[in-house]
This record gives C-alpha cells, structure tokens and sequence, in this order.
C-alpha cells in the first residue's frame, strides 16, 4: 500500500520534474539565432499542389532566415475553418495563416488576429486600392498574397462542337441570357448553358455595385432590400428548367466537382485563379474568360478581390518572426515565381515582376490587364458571419431550383436566415 | 514514482481478504486507486464535457468570446428554425423504416446461417464484412458512385427498363439509398441473433414437430419468443444507433445535407449549426435534445417490452 505521505512526494516530485521539463523547453525570448532559431507554425488549405509549392518557399525562407524554423501543416478549405474554430476556441492558433476574406470580419473583431500595422510588413509594392480588404476598422489585419477577379469561363472547343459563336467580351444581361439559351438548344441536354447565376453570393454582390448598391452598410445591416433580391432571382426565373441551365439534380450529382468541371456546362461564373483546378477537372485544353455582363457597359461593378491573405494569430509570440515570413510570402520575388497564379495575380508588383507567365498563367494574367479600366475599389470585408449567409444564398438557390420555394419564398427564407445572422452577432 | 508504485501496487492483491473495518477502508482505497485512470478519463472526457455543453446549451456561444447566458432561448428558436423542423423529419424516417429493415434482413439472414451446411463460417464472415467497413469513410465514397448518375445501380436498373437517373441528386430517391446502406449494414445484430438461435433448446422443436407443427408454426410460437429479449436487446441498439448516423450523410452530401436538405440529418445539422455558424450553443441544446429523445424512446421500449420480450424463466 502507498502511504499517504509517499503518494504525496510522489505526485510533487512528478510535478516539479514536469515543470522542468516544460521550462526547458520554453522560448529563451521572442527572437532566436541561427543556432537556436525560434519555431513558428503556418498553416493553409489546398492540394497536394500547393502544398509542394509552400514546401518551396518555406526552404527558401528559412535560408533567408536561420534564427526562423517554419512548422507547416494544411488541410481542404471546408475542413480547414472548423480546424480554426476549434483551435480560436481554446486560444491556440497557429502563428501564420493563410486566409479568406469571407471570415476576415468573424476572427478580427473578436481580438483574434494580429494588428499588422504594429509590426514591420513592407506594402510599397501594392496596388492602393486592394489594401483595404485587408482592414478593418482602419487597422490592417489581412495582407493579400495576390488577387482574382470575377469573369465567365467557357470552353471554346464545346462551342465549336455544338456551332455557337464564342462571346464578344461585353455584353448585357439579355444578351448572355440569350447565349446561355442558344447553347441550351444547341447542346441538345448533352451540354447546358451555365450554372444558374443567380445563386453565386459574388455575382449578385457584383450586380448590386452595378447598380450602385453596396451589399453591407458600415454598420454590419444588409445594404439591399428584398425587392433587389426578388429583382435578381426573377431575372432567371425564365431560363430554370430549360436545358440553357444546368439541372439541379444534375449538378448535386458531380459534386464535390462544378458541372462546368464535370463537363455538363460550356460556361461557368466565378473567380478566374480557378483556371487550373477547371483544366484539369474537365480535361479541356483551353478555356477562355470574358468579363461578365452588365446593363451600364461603363460600370462592370467589377473589383480585385484578395484571393487569399495573410495573417498572424494574436497571441503568437513571436510577432518578429510572424512578419518577416509574411512580407517574405507576400514580396518575395522568388515566392511568386514558386506560386505563378496558383493563388491568384501576385498581389505585390515585385513577385508579378519576377514571375514568368505562360500559358494559362497568362490567360489569367492578360484577362485581369484587360479588365483594368472598369476595377473599382474592393468591398470592405464582409460582415461576421458572412460564411453562414453566402452557404444559405447558395442553397437557398439550389432549393429554387428544385422547384421546393417560388421566388418570393426563397427571398423570405434567405432574409429570414440574414436577419438571425446579424441579430446574433450584433 | 514508477518505482514506488510498482513495489507497492502488488500488496492488496496479495494480502489476505480482510475483515476488519480498516482493511475494508484500505481495500477500497486501493480499488478506488486502481479505478482513478478510468475514472479520471470518465469525468474530464466525459462527465464534464456533458456538464459544459449543457451550460453552453442555455447561453450564446460563439466559440470566440465568453458564453452569454441567454435561459431557454435556444430550445424556443429551434422549434421555428424550419431547418431544425426538416432534420428531424428526415432522422424520424431514417429510424422508423430503417432499423425494422435492417433488423428484418438481420434475423432473415441469420435464421438461414443457423442451419447447419457447407460454408458456413465464410457465408458469416461474408455478411459481417459489411458491417465492419460500413461506418468508413470509403465505403459511403463508393455508395455515392454507384447510386450516382449512369452508376452501377442506375445502369442495372435501366437494364429493367426503369429509368430514375441518379439517385443521388434526386431528393425523393436519396433517403432509400441512405436506409439500403444501412440495411446493407446487418452484420452485427445478425451476429447477436445467431447467437441467439443457438440457445433455443431443440427439444421445443422436436416436440412441436411432434404435435405436427410447419415451419411457420414453429417460428411464431418458438423461435421469436423465445428471441424476444434478443430482438429486444436489437432493436434498442439500432434505434439508438440510428439516431445517430453522421459519417455517411455527411460524405455523400458533402456535409451540406442536400440536395434540397433531404438528407439533413438531426447530428449533421448539429455539427453544422457548432461548427460552420459558430453557434455552438445552439448546438449543445440540439445534443440535449436527442439525449432526451433517445431516453424517452428507450423508456418507451421498456414499458412496452413487457408485453412482448419473454424471458426464460418468467412466470408469463
């Protein structure tokens, strides 16, 4: 039997040893040196892909950088927020991350990102007018690591199969509606148009610039009435169930893949850094993008978004370090050459200057060139929970689609969700 | 430390079954001391974590800031939360038609292994198989392709003439391809109804046999009674388990439960409403609410089975 008092010195000496430990192998300060270099981690989603090419960069850093060691560990992008969710929840976030604009809001507001204009990141090298999707509240929390912008995608070879001529580049809503409904005849339901529009959060939200209509007031409301909702899925009202959209059962079936992936569509509406990922999902050799329409050809509504940003946790402590790996992926000209377009248009002029494009980096490249004199400043980041909303419009659309609500339903239902939304985080 | 555990951890084995008040004090401070591992994992892993969700289940919990207590709020807005609504609909039908199909394919298959012929142990080992690999990921990855468009399933029934296209887009057809899965998942309670079978004395047979009794005879006036608290013990089991089916809805609808939220499932959309809206409280209401479910309906089939389960040995 263990008596109490050889329990006891037992448990306290276990303790003290435990302390030990742990006090050995706690950070001497917030800087190392090349022999006992500080650690951070950072982690991202993507594919295998990506994760090669931060590997990449990663070594080059730590060349750079010998008092710095970068931990590094990625996962898919749904997984990839419940990750940090969990991880926010028990004040333990990795160091560096890389981030989406859509919950900007959600982790900066609730004091669990690093005010980077408190440490030292060089932005000479950046567009003006693309910083302030960083920001919020005036102090910058997110530093883009490149840019995409919104355009149709189509495939020129399917176009030629079923005889219909490929797009001009500017066009109205009644004249893409048209091409959409030629294909539909056309592709004889082995091809369809396109996507329903109307369900894609970034399109409407691109209609509404359009329209000179911001999609949230400064105050976290919504910018737009249901009326403008009602406006906008109506506008497709007459297309859904004819061959020029693709079938919602149609499109559930290829999921996770997009159906213009899956080849069931010859156009699609999105971000073009998506090129690669359609490339090789629909094995095409060549897809093209054109601006997407608009009733006032001067105003596309069109607008830069950061494709992905960086940030630093709050409690990281190493601030030092955190920094100069973020300016390293964000500046460094050889950073950009590793990624070409694979995260998007490099945001900073000096990883643009010293990438060679070709091919479709190129494509990518020339459209967001082409599009220039129609960009306008990027929106604020998004209100907090703005992840929940954009996951709603989308099913909400899909629902449409399977003919479970009409029109007005749907924007019943979808403003009901937005509301609980904001009440919930006011 | 190790050390000094190890000399003495053999000593209450060792001594001799005491009687006196104080060793009796001693022998149950060993056990308790043995017992501390689980008992420990027990409240930290367990206990607690109920305790916590249950106070998280009464405030607004975001997962970022402290939780705000916010009373009952949570159990009232989910019953106008129509999202809420539909997962339970679609749990409920999931769990009435589901488990008496499974378990009646479970006690089919097991009434034909029981009887003695060639190959038994690989025809057992063959319907089990399922149900081991059942709850993985790969295998709710392989269902969705063969009930997908111009799948297996779909290829093989246009060879019948019937055309239903895939069943996976298909919201009317993609609760039968979640019960078949199920269903298709026999192996464990055929293993315990097998069992089961085997301890019905054969002399009720014979004698049956004796009286003239057919097939049929024998099996409502023998076998299932004598199955009963088999079948009970079954049916409890799978109600449970299938109120809590998560994995499979989640890979095949990519963890959104669609299409048109047919297979939103009561745990999918929990996870859902914790983990991608940050409630998390709301969440933690919507896990009391299925353990108070769960219990009902246990007490239920309790009450009730004693108008059907017979044990051996009842007065009935």
């Amino acid at each position: 039997m263990i008596s109490r008092r050889k329990f006891l010195t037992a448990v306290a000496a276990g303790t003290v040893s435990a302390a030990t430990l742990a006090a050995c192998g706690a950070p001497a300060g917030q800087t190392g040196s090349a022999d006992n270099p500080v650690t951070i981690t950072y982690t991202w989603w993507g594919n295998d892909d990506r994760a090669e090419r931060t590997r990449k960069a990663i070594a080059v850093f730590e060349k750079k950088n010998p008092d710095v060691k970068v931990n590094g560990n990625f996962t898919d992008f749904a997984g990839y927020w419940q990750k940090r969710a969990t991880e926010a929840a028990g004040g333990g976030l990795p160091d560096v991350m890389q981030w989406d604009l859509s919950y900007l809001r959600d982790y900066a507001q609730r004091n669990q990102l690093l005010d980077l204009g408190t440490v030292k990141i060089n932005t000479d090298a950046f567009d003006k007018t693309l910083l302030p999707s960083g920001q919020i509240r005036g102090k910058t929390y997110g530093i883009p690591t490149s840019t995409n912008a919104f355009a149709v995608y189509y495939d020129p070879a399917k176009l030629k199969e079923i005889g219909v001529a490929e797009p001009a580049g500017t066009w109205t809503y009644a004249e893409y509606k048209a091409w959409l409904t030629k294909i539909g005849q056309a592709g004889g339901g082995k091809y369809f148009g396109g996507s329903d529009f109307t369900g894609i959060w970034w399109q409407f939200n691109i209609w509404l610039r359009q329209k000179g209509i911001d999609a949230f007031t400064g105050d976290g409301k919504l910018g737009f009435s249901k009326d403008d909702l009602r406006t906008w899925l109506n506008m497709n009202s007459d297309l859904r169930g004819t061959n020029a959209v693709v079938p919602a059962d149609r499109s559930a079936q290829v999921k996770p893949k997009s159906p213009f992936g899956s080849n069931l569509t010859v156009s699609e509406n999105t971000w073009d850094n998506f090129m690669a990922g359609y490339l090789k999902d629909s094995g095409a050799k060549e897809l093209k993008l054109v601006p997407i329409p608009s009733d006032d050809p001067e105003n596309l509504g069109l607008f830069l978004k950061p494709s992905m940003l960086m940030v630093a946790s709050a409690k990281t402590k190493y601030k030092d370090a955190a920094a100069r790996f973020i300016d390293f992926m964000v500046n460094d000209p050889e950073v950009g050459d590793i990624f070409k377009t694979s995260r998007g248009v490099p945001a900073s002029k000096t990883q643009r200057d010293g990438t060679t494009f070709e091919g479709t980096d190129k494509a990518v490249v020339d459209y967001e060139t082409s599009i220039g004199k129609y960009l306008k400043d990027a929106p604020e980041p998004p209100i907090v929970g703005f992840g929940t909303l954009e996951a709603a419009f989308l099913r909400v659309n899909e629902d449409l689609n399977y003919g479970k609500f009409t029109v007005d339903g749907a924007v019943d239902q979808w403003f009901k969700e937005a509301e609980d939304v904001i009440k919930q985080n006011a | 430390m190790t050390q000094t555990l190890t000399r003495h951890s053999g000593a209450p084995a060792a001594a001799p079954p005491a009687r006196a008040p104080r060793r009796r004090g001693a022998d149950t401070r060993a056990g308790y001391t043995f017992l501390l591992p689980w008992l420990l994992g027990f409240i930290l892993l367990t206990v607690g974590p109920m305790l916590s969700s249950l106070y998280l289940s009464f405030t607004n919990y975001n997962l970022f800031e402290a939780p705000k207590w916010i009373g009952l709020e949570n159990y009232t807005s989910l019953f106008q939360d129509e999202r809420f609504l539909q997962s339970v609909g679609v749990t409920l039908g999931y769990v009435v038609f589901g488990t008496p199909l499974k378990l009646a394919a479970a006690l089919a298959v097991a009434l034909l292994l029981n009887a003695a012929t060639r190959g038994q142990g690989f025809y057992r080992s063959a319907f089990y198989a399922p149900s081991l690999i059942g709850a993985s990921v790969s295998i709710a990855i392989v269902w969705k392709a063969m009930f997908g468009d111009s799948g297996p399933v779909d290829q093989g029934l246009s060879f019948f003439g019937i055309n239903l296209g895939g069943w996976v887009g298909n919201p009317s057809m993609t609760m039968p391809m979640m019960i078949l899965l199920t269903v298709w998942q026999f192996g464990a309670p055929m293993v315990i109804f097998l069992a089961g079978l085997k301890q019905i004395p054969q002399e009720l047979y014979e004698a049956a046999s004796v009286d003239g009794a057919g097939r049929f005879r024998k099996f409502v006036n023998i076998t299932f009674p004598m199955l009963s608290p088999v079948v009970f013990f079954n049916l409890l089991l799978e109600t449970i388990h299938a109120f809590q089916i998560f994995a499979s809805a989640y890979i095949i609808s990519n963890g959104e439960g669609g299409p048109a939220g047919s297979t939103l499932f009561y745990t999918l959309y929990l996870y859902l409403r914790g983990f991608s809206d940050f409630r998390m409280g709301y969440a933690s209401a919507m896990a009391w609410l299925l353990v108070i479910a769960v219990g009902v309906i246990t007490l239920i089939f309790f009450r009730t089975s004693k108008s059907w389960v017979h044990y051996s040995g009842d007065a009935k």
